[in-house]
């Protein structure tokens, strides 16, 4: 009979209906709707009443020749998206060979300490941070002023744009390490001990070792690693929008992601804000598309 | 096997609905017998009226809410359900209701906001309703005139507040001095305080626009002026520059100030005045009970003067302030406009404002307040009626708010990133730009 096997060949698309469907209804549809956003002259009126103008690319073009996005959410973003990326993988990885080393009761107690960090959410983690530096009671600016770093008799660190981010990027990283520790520590366990011990008699340093096995071995744990940072990295909202200035009073510290709610919500010009969201979605399959083809590339060679 | 788990999945899935179905069944018939006894004004026996107020403005909030709460069941039937809104996130939240269709039935709009939402369709025209009320004389004209579009009336005066400088009596003693009547004045006090006691901040200057204004005004600048219909910014006016000019000498000039007030917002110079930090601040005719309410030390120890002229007089302050507006998107709109009718007017309006410190948004209750002789109440009843201004009545004006024209040329003044030059030119442009002009 002819029926099962044009079963067989229609089940894949049954066992992916439920997926697809969630995906559509809370990620396509969406996506869609940010598109037709940005072609369109959408303000408060047209939200209320209906009817917007399509006005074709005049948003992307209000965007792409704004100096707001070449001098400030550019750099802002890419730059800090980097940063990020590149101290989360790094520390992340420190501490995941230290675990690998500790035994017993200390690399549970690590564990914990790691697990705390990554659980507290970003908005309590945010305001801890912020509190910390704060401009007249702050612990860290506190410090800092005694180290001879900063003076606290004219400086607000959440005014300066360097020092903005580096307080961002301390809480970013601070968030995010626990997740690259965990995977890369998975990833360590797998690794053969017999190829450490052959290392070590033939002389090999501990760099050396890390280089020559344990990179090579967990490439693949790395590449996830990265990617999810990397997006994660660059489309950080809250941590920004939730420090003082970052809701777009401070205009030099605006990124991609609180530069377009800003303009959409604040400011009811969601065309233009649409318009930067799908800039940003753009810009990071970009990134990733890249960093994938580089991998895999290598991997052919 | 596989049939019995499925039946009982299913009995589960019916249980679980018909529990759902109960839920709601009970209430109704609850709230149909309740509504049997009160419904003399014959609507909605059993509907209920959600409403949006703005968190923080009455200390004792709860209370109060409860009371009308019960009143307005009495008189119509209907229960309340209030929700209480952060002013700081407000604004958002009320384009992001206006989106999803989620708004309230009623709500509390601050009055720069009301021609806005009201120009996008998002709010009724009430002026039918306050007409025939007989309201329309009886309410503020200055509110009135915020919420009023081309003869179209999107917000019933609920409430009005202005700012003055409250001073701490205790600090300004210890420091030999009285209350600051000019500029001039206003420096020698500030730099007297922080002579007497380097560790207060004598006149923090955050970047807030109602913390600004007086000072652009008070040098006989303008915000933003009107010409036909189209609206210009006067932030970068002689007269504006020289005021911002003299209020960031305060800062970097005469060091009365704080580095950290450059990203406070009006809270938060707020709680540094609470926590006995600060010796004088611009604060609100609302404040001073939350103030003692923060920290009962400084009872008897607040005073209050209009702010200062640059050379005496007053200079202006924001009369702000909030209407009830009814929500588009209402499904009853005449109950929506009782309640509006039960708090803009009579004794819960005149109770609201006795436990908030903002004048009522009604003549009769305004002379009662100014003839009263509180020390805490009658300097702000002398700026209100004396010096007071309004910012621009336009429905861009939400925009140039929601972009935080203002706060952001304040936030690169006081960390010293523009002159005053650069940043009211900076200032302007963004203005005139969301304006059209």
């Amino acid at each position: 009979m002819s029926a099962p096997s044009l079963g067989s060949a229609r089940r894949p698309w049954w066992l992916l209906a439920p997926t697809l469907l969630v995906l559509g209804v809370l990620l396509l549809w969406p996506i869609v709707r940010v598109v037709v956003l940005s072609l369109q002259d959408f303000g408060l009126r047209e939200l209320v009443r209906g009817g917007a103008e399509f006005i074709a690319l005049d948003n992307y073009v209000a965007v792409l020749t704004n100096e707001r996005l070449w001098r400030i959410a550019l750099p802002n973003t890419v730059v800090f998206a980097a940063a990020c990326v590149v101290l989360t993988v790094v520390v992340g990885t420190l501490i995941a060979l230290v675990l690998h080393q500790l035994s017993g009761v200390w690399r549970t107690l690590v564990t914990m300490a790691i697990m705390a960090a990554w659980a507290v959410p970003a908005v309590t983690g945010t305001y801890v941070w912020v509190y910390l530096f704060d401009a007249r009671e702050g612990f860290l600016t506190g410090l800092l002023a005694q180290a001879g770093l900063i003076d606290l008799a004219t400086q607000n660190l959440f005014s300066d744009r360097g020092w903005f981010y580096a307080i961002a990027t301390l809480n970013v990283v601070h968030h995010g390490f626990p997740f690259v520790a965990v995977t890369v520590l998975a990833g360590l366990t797998t690794i053969p001990q017999e190829l450490h011990e052959a290392a070590m008699i033939d002389g090999a340093t501990a760099w050396q070792r890390f280089r020559q096995i344990t990179l090579p071995l967990l490439k693949p744990v790395f590449a996830i690693v990265t990617i999810l940072s990397t997006i994660w990295d660059f489309k950080v909202f809250t941590q920004i929008y939730l420090m003082p200035g970052g809701d777009g009073a401070n205009r030099s510290v605006l990124n991609l992601g609180t530069w377009s709610y800003v303009t959409a919500m604040s400011q009811n010009n969601y065309g233009m804000g649409a318009a930067i969201a799908v800039l940003l979605t753009l810009l990071l399959l970009a990134v990733t598309v890249i960093y994938l083809r580089t991998l895999f590339r290598e991997e052919e060679l | 096997m596989s049939r019995t788990t499925r039946s009982t999945r299913l009995l589960a899935l019916v249980a679980g609905a018909s529990l759902v179905l109960t839920a709601c069944g009970g209430d109704a018939t609850e709230d149909g017998g309740d509504g049997a006894e009160g419904t003399a004004g014959g609507q909605g026996g059993g509907d209920a009226l959600t409403v949006w107020i703005m968190e923080g403005t009455n200390p004792d909030a709860t209370p109060f809410f409860e009371e009308v709460s019960t009143a307005f069941e009495e008189q119509t039937g209907a229960t309340l359900d209030v929700q209480f809104v952060p002013w700081a996130s407000a604004h958002d939240q009320f384009t992001n209701a206006i989106a999803g269709g989620t708004g309230p039935d009623v709500a509390e709009v601050g009055t720069t906001w009301t021609p806005e939402f009201g120009d996008a369709g998002a709010l009724m025209d009430l002026s039918d309703q306050i007409g025939e009320a007989g309201l329309a004389e009886q309410y503020l004209p200055s509110l009135m005139e915020a919420g009023t579009l081309d003869e179209s009336v999107y917000g019933a005066p609920w409430y009005a507040g202005v700012r003055s400088l409250v001073y701490n009596t205790e600090m300004l003693e210890a420091a030999g001095v009285e209350a600051p009547t000019t500029w001039d004045e206003l420096v020698e006090v500030g730099t007297a305080l922080k002579e007497a006691d380097p560790d207060v901040i004598p006149f923090p200057v955050p970047a807030s626009v109602h913390t600004t204004t007086p000072f652009i005004w008070g040098a006989g600048g303008e915000v933003a002026v009107q010409e036909g219909d189209t609206w210009t910014s006067g932030l970068d006016s002689a007269e504006s520059r020289e005021g911002l000019d003299y209020l960031v000498s305060l800062v970097d000039e005469h060091g009365l100030s704080t580095p950290a007030a450059s990203t406070w917002n009006e809270a938060d110079t707020r709680d540094a005045f609470a926590q006995e930090d600060a010796a004088m601040i611009i604060s609100g005719s609302w404040t001073p009970k939350s103030i003692i309410e923060a920290n009962a030390d400084l009872e008897g120890k607040l005073g209050v003067v209009p702010i200062p002229g640059q050379d005496g007089g007053m200079a202006p302050s924001f009369a702000g302030g909030s209407h009830l507006s009814v929500f588009e998107t209402t499904d009853q709109p005449d109950l929506a406009w009782q309640f509006v009718e039960m708090m803009t007017s009579g004794e819960f309006a005149q109770k609201w404002g006795e436990q908030t410190g903002f004048f009522p948004g009604t003549n009769d209750l305004l002379s009662e307040l100014e003839e009263a002789d509180d020390p805490l109440v009658a300097p702000f009843a002398t700026q209100m009626k004396d010096a007071s201004k309004t910012l621009p009545v336009t429905p861009m004006w939400g925009q140039v708010e929601g972009a935080q024209v203002l706060p952001a040329m304040m936030g690169t003044l006081l960390s010293g990133d523009a002159t005053v030059e650069e940043a009211t030119q900076t200032a302007a442009d963004e203005m005139n730009e969301i304006f059209g002009s």
